[in-house]
């Protein structure tokens, strides 16, 4: 089993990059069926394995949460400090 | 009457040659005079030649003296500042990283870590199919290694590829992978235990993940590039956060002061 091209990598990282942009555009967490972005979602899941998309789906939570924490602050959870 | 009167005559003349005579002499001695007058104002009596307290003689000794003092004193300084670097060094420890490892290149060949010995290596572990963070390093990797070859006055550094995922990286396709970020680029991978053992030496972390219905996983691992010297030794690391030209600059500083404690002159 080989691994994903050059090529390949930037096809799925180009229809990633575009989901994305959609996602922040309409200010969606995710696709919903009919929206606006599931057009680029069939795309991107189209480009990528599988697993590739797992994990781009995992990192662009973490990378959101990364950047409310770097902008918003954090809030302390009071139950975990008593 | 005739004969005294010539008499006479004869004694005036002769009296007369006299006076002449007389101031011949002296206009002669007027000149030798003002010859003498002349000659004083451009050669004086010269004296005998006494010896002064600058001599050629006692330049060439001040100079030599002074030289070999000085050679003396910078060959110390070497010492001491040769001293210091060894002392850092000692002081910081060794980290026990890098070791001997045992691979498999892209065409069958077996390598061991000290097939590479008299080499500046660069190694980063990654697997094939990794979505986003090992392209990104190895290319990072190519482009420090790009940097390093255009400066005339550094040696060479071989950058290798270790595979963390050895079931699915066989060397051709270690192979074929590594030569889509550069032609200097070694890929390395092997049996299971060749792979473990060569990232335990590296402290390395791997770990596949769970496989999903077309088997396919994805590899979690450290994020690092190492800096291993000529004699084999871990020198330097690098993560995720740094750029090539801060990697780039850090190792031609590595470089340098490998250089510097492996010097086998006296200057």
């Amino acid at each position: 089993m080989s691994f994903p091209t050059r090529e390949e990598r930037s096809v799925c990282w180009g229809a990633r990059d575009k989901y994305w942009e959609c996602l922040d555009k309409n200010g969606e967490k995710e696709a919903v069926t009919g929206g606006p972005c599931a057009e680029f979602r069939k795309i991107y899941e189209k480009s990528c394995s599988a697993q590739w998309v797992k994990h781009f789906d995992r990192k662009r939570s973490y990378l959101q949460f990364k950047h409310k924490i770097e902008t918003e602050g954090y809030e302390i959870n009071k139950n975990s400090l008593r | 009457m005739s004969g005294v009167s010539s008499n006479f005559l004869r004694i005036i003349s002769k009296k007369f040659q006299t006076s002449r005579v007389s101031t011949n002499l002296l206009e002669r001695r007027n000149i030798t005079l003002l010859n003498y007058t002349r000659n004083c104002s451009t050669k004086p009596p010269q004296p005998k030649p006494q010896k002064g307290f600058v001599t050629w003689k006692s330049v060439a000794t001040t100079g030599i003296l002074g030289g070999g003092f000085l050679a003396f004193m910078l060959y110390l300084k070497k010492e001491k500042e040769f001293a210091q670097v060894q002392e850092r060094q000692r002081m910081l420890g060794k980290a026990a990283i890098g070791g001997y490892f045992e691979l498999v290149d892209s065409s069958g060949k077996t390598r061991t870590s000290q097939d590479f010995h008299g080499n500046w290596l660069l190694i980063y572990f990654g697997f094939t199919h990794c979505p986003d963070i090992c392209p990104d390093e190895l290319e990072k990797m190519a482009a420090v290694v790009d940097n390093l070859d255009k400066s005339e006055d550094t040696p060479k550094v071989q950058p290798i590829f270790i595979s963390v995922d050895p079931n699915r990286d066989t060397p051709e396709i270690v192979g074929k992978y590594c030569s889509e970020f550069s032609p200097r680029l070694l890929g390395l991978t092997g049996t299971e235990q060749q792979v473990a053992k060569a990232c335990k030496a590296y402290r390395v972390y791997f770990s596949a993940g769970p496989k999903d219905k077309d088997s396919d996983y994805i590899v979690d691992h450290t994020i690092i590039m190492y800096l291993v010297d000529p004699d084999g030794e871990f020198v330097d690391y690098y993560g995720q956060t740094r750029n090539s030209e801060e990697i780039a600059d850090s190792i031609k500083i590595n470089m340098l002061k490998y250089g510097q404690l492996h010097k086998k002159s006296w200057f």
